[in-house]
C-alpha cells in the first residue's frame, strides 16, 4: 500500500457562486463519490476556496514580498486535495477516473 | 478561528542546490513546522514526490483521460500542504513568511 495525493482541478467553475443545475449535480456526485471512498482516504485534505481569495508569499533577492492571487495564473488550478491510501498507482488512476468532478492529479506522498 | 491550506511552491533551482543546502532548507522546514506544531497551529500536512511522478486525469469531452505530468506544465508546482488553523488570514501570512520557500495560502471551504 501506498500514499498518494489527489489534486483536484479546478477547471474555472466557481460552485460556491451561482453555479447551474448540472453543477449542483457533479457537486452532489463529488459528495457521493467521498462517501463511497472514505475507507480509503487518510487525511481528508480540504476544498479550497477560489483562486481570487489566494495570497502567494515568494523571495525577491533577499526580501519576502506578499502578492494577491495564486502562484501560477493558469485556467486551471488546484481545487482541493485529500491523501489516499492504495495498493498501486494503476488503482489511483482507476479511482480517479471516477472522479465526478473535471480532474485530479495524482502524487505519491513522500513519507518523512 | 479558520483554516487555511499553505501550498509550497517549488520551483526548478532546488535541482540546482548541493546536498547540504538542500539539508539546510529541510532542517529549516523541520524546525518552521516544529514551532507551529508546539504552539498548536499545525494541523496536518504532506510533502510530495516531485512533479516527475504526476500523473493526470482530466475530462475531455466527456470521458476522463490519463496523462503522465502535472496538470500544469510550469517553473513552478505544487511540492506539498499544511494546513495551519489560526485567528485570521494577516497570521496565516505572517506563518507563511516564515517558511523557507514560496507558499500559496488559501482559505478552505467550510461545509
Amino acid at each position: 500500500m501506498a500514499k498518494y495525493a489527489f489534486l483536484f482541478i479546478d477547471d474555472g467553475v466557481d460552485y460556491q457562486g451561482s453555479p447551474t443545475p448540472e453543477q449542483q449535480k457533479v457537486y452532489a456526485d463529488i459528495f457521493k463519490w467521498f462517501e463511497t471512498n472514505g475507507p480509503k482516504i487518510t487525511d481528508g485534505g480540504a476544498e479550497l476556496q477560489p483562486t481570487r481569495t489566494a495570497t502567494t508569499i515568494r523571495t525577491r533577492g533577499d526580501k519576502r514580498v506578499v502578492v494577491d492571487g495564486p502562484f501560477i495564473e493558469a485556467k486551471e488550478s488546484v481545487g482541493g486535495f485529500t491523501i489516499f491510501e492504495l495498493p498501486s498507482k494503476d488503482e489511483a488512476v482507476a479511482l480517479a477516473k471516477t472522479w465526478p468532478g473535471y480532474g485530479v492529479e495524482i502524487r505519491p506522498i513522500r513519507e518523512a | 478561528m479558520a483554516t487555511y491550506v499553505l501550498m509550497f511552491v517549488n520551483d526548478e533551482s532546488f535541482r540546482d542546490r548541493s546536498k547540504d543546502e538542500v539539508a539546510e532548507v529541510y532542517a529549516d522546514i523541520t524546525r518552521w513546522s516544529e514551532d507551529l506544531e508546539r504552539k498548536g497551529v499545525l494541523k496536518g500536512g504532506v510533502e510530495l514526490q516531485p512533479t516527475r511522478t504526476a500523473t493526470t486525469v482530466r475530462r475531455v469531452n466527456g470521458t476522463m483521460r490519463v496523462s503522465d505530468g502535472p496538470f500544469v506544465e510550469s517553473k513552478e508546482h505544487v511540492g506539498g500542504f499544511a494546513m495551519i488553523e489560526v485567528p485570521d488570514l494577516d497570521e496565516a501570512i505572517r506563518i507563511a513568511k516564515a517558511f523557507p520557500g514560496g507558499v500559496e495560502v488559501r482559505p478552505i471551504v467550510v461545509h
